[in-house]
């Protein structure tokens, strides 16, 4: 049987591992954080934003730490260039709630803090689930919508290039 | 939108644990059902299912600790089935290859290792490869709890079954394996729970790193489990120790960077493998201190490892420090190490690691003094340097630096050893007022406790400097003046250590005295009346002391007459501080003292000092019951002093006799005469041999005190009185005193006996009753009895 005994132990070997890559804190690290809704302006022209706030490690963000202000028309602009210029399913975005927007409401309606507190949370998996991706990392939308101060709809989509 | 009601996180995990618990319990049941029956597949079968349960990520730690330690028990049956089987014959053939065929890696890496174990147990292939191989196929799950678990499970399993020899015994087909194919196993096994152990550090959203700290520190028993194992070797000699456990053991300690992971497995290092060990291995243990994270609390390693040592050193009488070992000389060198690469260690931290050094000095090289003082010099270097002085009392540091400081007097309990640390007092200016004060009563009390007689000018020198917040002003001292009970507590203490500034050398004590009297002298009026009065007592025995040695000294007069110049001059100075009882009864005593030791001009020196005192008396002192306990000792000493020649007892005593007789009050003036009548019975002078013995003069005095007794309009002043009178009458009588006959008596007793009845009763009068009443007492019995050495009572009314 020592034939058998020595096959049933015997393994390609693992390349050894470094005590660095060990010990090294993952490179991909990313966490964005959407947060602090504010509620601005009056009437027709009354909106909330947020701020999201990324940190990360990964080598195709020019910065490792930024914020901006982006309300839910911008995630829907975002969301709206991925599924045009990326090759992936793009998460759901939190719903429009569009009954909250009808007229004659007893309460605050989309103004509402419960509400907005809902929605936050679902725009924070949304981009989370977005900016996590590979493929979606390459886009100029999703750089554009995270680290640039304002979103510049005319600008020309294409792909990020990491050297 | 949830409408089932939300359950908190606890509940949340309670519930999911219930349900995993409820599967385990659920599939363990058939999995030993289908062993009862001999179906062994389908037993591995329901085994795995069960396992599968562990491949959860909704767990806590906590709880899936909880659900391993259930799962681990029911694979002991199987286990034991399998061992069981295997010993009777019955072997599965494949079986380690078999399992690898479940479909999830986490059941099938469990059951591998059960496998595993069991043909280790029972001789099936060679435990060395099994081992290896198991401890590498473990690789395969990566996910840090999951990891840590199974690879914990490998730990337990392989427990009593890792090779434990020097040399492969060769009785077999397979190779069961040495000593440092163990140690392999376990260090590889120990680097890769580390390694999950530190990513779970990076594993969820940064907000939740407290909590995720908290769990870590849950699971660390899990990675230093490793190190109590290998501690367990009995093969793992020194050598190897030294050669392959702690190096691979370092390395990944101090590669992985992990404050947490660091400060724990550093700690466990020590305290699993035995103190020999680290003695031998000081030098690469404590190189790795120093290069650990800058949030790793490495005081409390160093400390805790000096602490076991300086145990260790004390407790093995036998053994010891082995003395090719430098311990003190390592401990110092690594920590300045220590110190210099941690740039932002808070002082008192270096000051705890100084204490630890201190302690380590003091118990394993006891009489090396040289050791604690550089200790001592290592802190003030450190403190200059980083400019700490004045250190706010109850402040970290300044508690930390008190600490330290206090080892060396507690454990010497001798100051004079203190004495001999040329860093101690130096350390002293790092303090501010409140905490040198704190040190110095500490010190001052430690010296009372232990009786620590200090015999050298030098040593009170520098001692008295240490401690100058007790003996003078300081330039820090608070404004407002201290709580006037604590301050006498305290002065009080320093006056009863001045008694201890003792040499064996009288001229030695002099210049003790000398300086002193020097350092307390700049105390201010507040201090020297509590400390003046100390070193003139002093002052006086060492006076006595010349007398007594008077036949090895022959300028022993000389001396004493320093030493009543010096005492004189030390009472002025607590005169011009506005005291006047205390010199009063220190000139006093000096008169007396001077009178008795009988050195060449003592005379004039004693008749100095009772003129001082009635000068004192006279100009000073102005309360009438002061007055009378000033002149009552005055008279006192007065007759206690033979010293005097006629010419100059006789000013002494007519001027207490004018003084008595001038107090205000009658009572006093009474009682004042009374006393003083004894200076003409017993008061001695030159002019004759033995007491003076003049009847006439002491009945004169007692005569005088019966008027001014008689004119007191108190009735009860004037009875107690008159037993008084009457009590100094018999003690006359009794000396013969042909003046006082036994009329007198009985005339002082009938007029009592018509007075006293028509007193007001109360407690006063009950004592002046009692006291008549012994009186006649010990007439009756003076009366009755025979022997009465001439008093004769026999015409005696009572």
């Amino acid at each position: 049987m020592a034939g058998t005994g020595q096959t049933a132990t015997a393994r390609i070997q693992p390349k050894k591992q470094t005590l660095e890559d060990a010990y090294s804190p993952p490179a991909n690290f990313l966490e964005i954080d959407v947060l602090d809704p504010q509620t601005h302006g009056v009437a027709k022209k009354r909106y909330t934003d947020y701020e999201v706030k990324i940190r990360t490690n990964l080598p195709v963000f020019k910065v490792k730490e930024s914020s901006v202000r982006r309300r839910y028309s911008d995630f829907e602009w975002l969301r709206n260039e991925l599924e045009r210029d990326s090759k992936i399913v793009v998460p759901p975005l939190p719903g429009k709630a569009l009954k909250r927007q009808l007229p004659f409401r007893g309460d605050d309606g989309i103004f509402e803090d419960e509400f907005i507190e809902e929605r936050r949370k679902g725009l924070e998996m949304f981009i989370n689930k977005v900016a996590g991706h590979p493929l979606a990392q390459n886009e100029k939308c999703l750089h554009m919508f995270l680290q640039e101060p304002v979103i510049d709809k005319n600008y020309v989509p294409g792909k990020i290039r990491t050297t | 939108m949830p409408s089932t009601p939300t359950l908190s996180p606890q509940e949340e995990q309670e519930k999911l644990l219930e349900e995993a618990l409820s599967i385990v319990k659920n599939q363990s049941f058939q999995m030993k059902r289908c062993l009862d029956k001999g179906k062994l597949m389908d037993g591995l079968k329901h085994a795995s299912t069960m396992l599968g349960e562990l491949r959860t990520s909704m767990l806590s730690p906590k709880s899936y600790y909880e659900l391993y330690m259930s799962i681990s028990d029911e694979l002991r049956h199987l286990e034991l089935y399998l061992v069981d089987e295997f010993q009777k014959g019955r072997k599965v053939s494949d079986l380690y290859e078999l399992v690898q065929y479940a479909g999830n890696i986490v059941p099938r890496l469990y059951l591998l290792i059960t496998v595993g174990v069991v043909y280790i147990k029972t001789n099936e292939l060679s435990r060395k490869d099994i081992l290896k191989d198991l401890v590498e196929m473990c690789r395969g799950v990566q996910h840090p709890l999951r990891g840590l678990f199974l690879r914990n499970y490998l730990l337990q399993c392989t427990k009593n079954v890792l090779p434990d020899v020097e040399v492969e015994s060769s009785n077999g087909e397979y190779e069961a394996g040495i000593i440092s194919d163990s140690i392999d196993f376990i260090l590889l096994n120990f680097s890769e729970m580390n390694k999950l152990w530190v990513r779970m550090q990076h594993q969820g959203h940064t907000r939740n790193k407290e909590k995720r700290e908290r769990e870590r520190q849950e699971l660390r028993i899990l990675v230093g489990t490793n190190l109590v194992r290998l501690s367990q070797l009995e093969c793992i000699d020194m050598g190897k120790y030294k050669k392959l456990v702690l190096p691979g053991v370092l390395e990944q300690v101090v590669s992985c960077r992990d404050a947490i992971a660091q400060e724990y497995l550093m700690e466990c290092i020590i305290q699993v493998f035995p103190d020999d060990f680290h003695l031998q291995t000081l030098s690469p243990f404590l190189r790795a201190c120093a290069e650990l994270h800058a949030n790793v609390n490495v005081k409390n390693i160093i400390i805790s490892l000096i602490d076991r040592l300086a145990q260790f050193a004390q407790n093995e009488e036998g053994t010891g420090i082995p003395a090719e070992i430098q311990l003190f000389d390592i401990f110092s060198q690594q920590i300045a190490q220590v110190i210099q690469n941690r740039s932002d260690m808070p002082p008192e931290d270096i000051v705890s690691l100084q204490v630890a050094l201190i302690n380590l000095a003091l118990k394993c090289y006891p009489d090396k003094i040289e050791y604690v003082d550089k200790v001592l010099e290592t802190t003030e270097d450190i403190f200059n340097r980083l400019n700490l002085d004045h250190l706010e009392h109850g402040s970290p540091v300044s508690k930390e630096l008190m600490r330290l400081m206090k080892i060396p007097i507690d454990n010497y309990n001798n100051i004079l050893t203190i004495l001999e640390l040329q860093h101690f007092g130096p350390l002293f200016e790092c303090f501010d007022y409140q905490s040198r004060k704190v040190m110095s009563c500490y010190m001052v009390s430690n010296a009372l406790e232990n009786e620590t007689a200090i015999p050298s000018q030098e040593q009170v020198d520098s001692l008295l400097s240490i401690v100058s917040v007790l003996v003078q002003d300081q330039n820090d001292q608070p404004e407002e003046g201290e709580d006037p009970e604590d301050f006498a507590e305290e002065q009080g203490i320093i006056g009863r250590f001045i008694h201890l500034l003792l040499s064996e050398d009288p001229n030695q004590q002099y210049l003790i005295l000398n300086t002193a009297r020097k350092h307390f002298g700049a105390g201010g009026d507040k201090r020297i009346k509590f400390t003046l009065p100390p070193i003139i007592f002093s002052a006086y025995r060492l006076a006595y002391r010349y007398k007594q040695q008077s036949d090895e000294d022959e300028n022993w007069e000389k001396k004493c007459q320093k030493i009543f110049q010096f005492c004189h001059q030390t009472i002025g100075a607590l005169i011009k501080a506005e005291q006047a009882e205390i010199p009063l009864r220190l000139f006093l005593q000096g008169a007396m003292a001077a009178g008795s030791i009988g050195f060449d001009n003592h005379e004039t020196v004693a008749y100095e000092f009772m003129s001082q005192a009635f000068s004192l008396y006279e100009d000073e002192i102005s309360d009438s019951k002061a007055q009378l306990a000033a002149i009552t000792l005055i008279i006192g000493t007065l007759e206690q002093i033979s010293c005097f020649g006629e010419e100059n007892h006789e000013p002494l005593r007519t001027q207490c006799a004018l003084a008595a007789s001038k107090l205000l009050k009658k009572p006093d003036q009474c009682r004042g005469v009374a006393t003083c009548s004894h200076l003409f019975w017993s008061g001695k002078s030159t002019a004759q041999e033995g007491e003076t013995r003049d009847g006439k003069r002491t009945t004169d005095c007692l005569k005088k005190g019966v008027k001014i007794a008689n004119q007191c309009m108190d009735n009860s002043v004037q009875v107690q009185l008159f037993v008084e009178l009457l009590n100094h009458y018999i003690y006359y009588y009794e000396k013969e005193n042909e003046q006082v006959n036994i009329q007198v008596l009985n005339q002082l007793i009938s007029k009592i006996k018509e007075t006293l009845p028509n007193l007001e009763a109360n407690e006063e009068t009950e004592q002046i009753n009692k006291h008549f009443q012994n009186t006649l007492e010990h007439l009756q019995v003076m009366k009755q009895s025979d022997d009465n050495e001439g008093a004769d009572y026999s015409e005696l009314v009572i």
